[in-house]
């Protein structure tokens, strides 16, 4: 009895004394959670997202999110292109094969978008410019049950916004 | 009590029987609800293994000899009833009667439109269970889970026993995840519908939706806190996939898990303190478990890939899925007391997504078996495995109402 006292007591300073609670109002409102930044990601929403040939498509190793040495000449030559049209938004798309978990998939597809987007940073692309988003199974290119499948199913997928 | 006893503590299962049904006035339609009310009756009362059904003696219409051919059989305790339809209007009276006695020991009257026979079943086979356990049986309950027979993945519900299947939502979207409240009135679930992984509760009385958790990245796995009063859910925003609790309106109460690792599938303890969850921080995914307020992780050893725990209703086990080397998924039992690991499924391919039924006796998961993903149902201790219902295309990650 006298733990949940303490529980309570703790809930009620962490619910008035955090001056960044929000409550969502709509869904272009975005909470933040505590001890996080704003997420410094261009908006993604309400936009269509669409693949162009000047950006390839990078693939990774099975349950890793680690970029492979030919995937990095790949998002080297992404990047520059990037570079040279520095105007252009681009949503980073992360992907699973169908082994694992639905949500476990979910979290490795975004940490696969997010080490792309890391790499873009490092190779001078404005990272502002930069969105992510985790497909994890969801969306594979090739439905089969396969080694093969599933090696092109784990990848990263730089989109540009269709116009 | 001593009843009570004898199903659960002992695990013995005392005859019963179920007489079937007669029709007060004898109309033909009468008789039609007599025949499908029993039928549902009679195979809840399988499904919730409490009873030994001994089958061959008379209907009951209140005489002392068919009592005693029933007791002939063995028979302790006899189920019967009488059903009237009146227009769109179904009753039926359901009895218990002690066979050695031959007293009436239980009585109630259940009424609905004729097209709710099936729940009127359901609701006399929980409320026998109920009196003969002191825990209301499970044939009223749910299984809400995703299927992607129209293209895209869309949230479902059916009956616990398959039947009703109903789809819940047409965003031409990804929908995944779904998750009940404790209160049974909302389905937490992530969906794409607005260019991002958002958490989103659909209410089932309205098919209202309202968002939940939209930080843009993942918010993902949401599940709620017994007492319905958190949610846990992992969300991204920018950085590596954490654990964190918010309020079911969304607002941020605390960051759970601070890893440069995955950390996802969380699910709370019974009592509410604890969240056993999923962390790749050995390399590969294993299940952990921390204290409400973020503390006190420690790791339950496993030897294979394991992921998607659910913990027990009565709280002394962990069900989940871990594959062992180049082996396919199966369904593993942790108990927390004896700490040991015992295996529910083996050679049928990939079995994953358990979840509990609300009395803790059964589990509703994921197979591909049949070469597909379909929802399938087990007894937690191994036994009767029994695919839920034939449904099109692919099904994903049932969740069992409360």
């Amino acid at each position: 009895m006298f733990k949940k006292a303490i529980f309570i007591l703790v809930a009620g300073v962490f619910l008035f004394g955090c001056a960044k609670k929000q409550v969502l109002k709509s869904d272009r409102d975005s909470m933040v959670p505590p001890g996080q930044e704003d997420v410094d990601e261009t908006s993604i929403r309400y936009d269509d997202w669409t693949k162009i040939s000047e950006l390839k498509t990078v693939n990774f190793d099975y349950d890793s999110s680690v970029l492979t040495d030919s995937a990095r000449a790949v998002l080297k030559k992404n990047a520059e292109y990037l570079k040279s049209n520095p105007d252009i938004t681009v949503l980073v798309a992360g992907h699973c094969d169908e082994r694992g978990t639905i949500e476990y998939n979910l979290a490795l597809g975004q940490r696969r978008a997010a080490a792309v987007r890391r790499y873009y940073g490092n190779l001078g692309v404005k990272l502002g410019n930069i969105g992510t988003i985790s497909y994890g199974e969801e969306d594979p290119v090739d439905p089969a049950s396969n080694e093969t499948a599933w090696s092109k199913n784990r990848r990263a997928e730089t989109k540009v916004r269709k116009k | 009590m001593d009843v009570y006893l004898s199903l659960s503590a002992h695990g013995q299962r005392t005859d019963f029987a179920f007489a079937g049904f007669i029709p007060e006035n004898e109309s033909i339609e009468e008789a039609k609800f007599c025949r499908m009310t029993g039928a549902v009756l009679r195979a809840d009362l399988l499904f919730s293994r409490y009873f030994n059904l001994v089958e061959g003696g008379p209907f009951f219409t209140g005489k002392d000899e068919e009592l005693l051919k029933w007791a002939d059989l063995g028979v302790d305790i006899l189920i019967a009833g009488w059903v009237s339809v009146s227009g769109e209007n179904l009753k039926v009276k359901a009895a218990m009667m002690d066979v050695g006695s031959r007293r009436h020991i239980w009585q109630r009257t259940y009424k609905g439109t004729v097209h709710e026979y099936r729940r009127l079943a359901h609701e006399i086979n929980d409320d026998i269970v109920l009196h003969f356990t002191g825990e209301r049986g499970i044939a009223h309950t749910k299984i809400v889970f995703t299927n992607n027979q129209t293209g895209k993945k869309e949230l479902y519900v059916m009956d616990y026993d398959g039947q009703n299947v109903r789809r819940l939502t047409s965003d031409n979207s990804i929908n995944i995840l779904p998750e009940w409240s404790p209160d049974g009135e909302e389905i937490l679930y992530t969906t794409y519908k607005h260019g991002n992984p958002d958490l989103y509760a659909l209410k089932l009385s309205n098919n209202s939706k309202r968002a939940v958790s939209v930080v843009q990245g993942l918010n993902a796995a949401g599940s709620y806190s017994p007492d319905g009063r958190m949610i846990a859910l992992t969300i991204s925003a920018g950085k590596n996939p954490n654990l964190y609790l918010i309020t079911p309106r969304g607002e941020a109460l605390r960051k759970l898990t601070r890893g440069t690792s995955i950390e996802t599938s969380p699910s709370f303890a019974p009592n509410g303190r604890e969240i056993v969850f999923i962390s790749d921080k050995p390399g590969y995914p294993q299940p952990y478990i921390m204290n409400l307020d973020g503390t006190n992780i420690r790791r339950l050893y496993t030897e294979g890939f394991s992921d998607s725990p659910a913990w027990s209703p009565r709280g002394d086990m962990i069900v989940f899925s871990m594959r062992l080397g180049r082996e396919n998924y199966d369904l593993y039992i942790y108990n927390l007391e004896r700490d040991r690991i015992s295996r529910l499924t083996q050679d049928e391919k990939n079995n994953e997504n358990p979840s509990w039924s609300p009395d803790g006796r059964f589990i509703a998961f994921t197979s591909t078996r049949s070469g597909r993903s379909e929802i399938y149902v087990i007894a937690a201790d191994g036994s009767g495995q029994k695919k839920v219902a034939d449904i099109p295309g692919a099904s994903f990650t049932p969740s069992w109402s409360p």
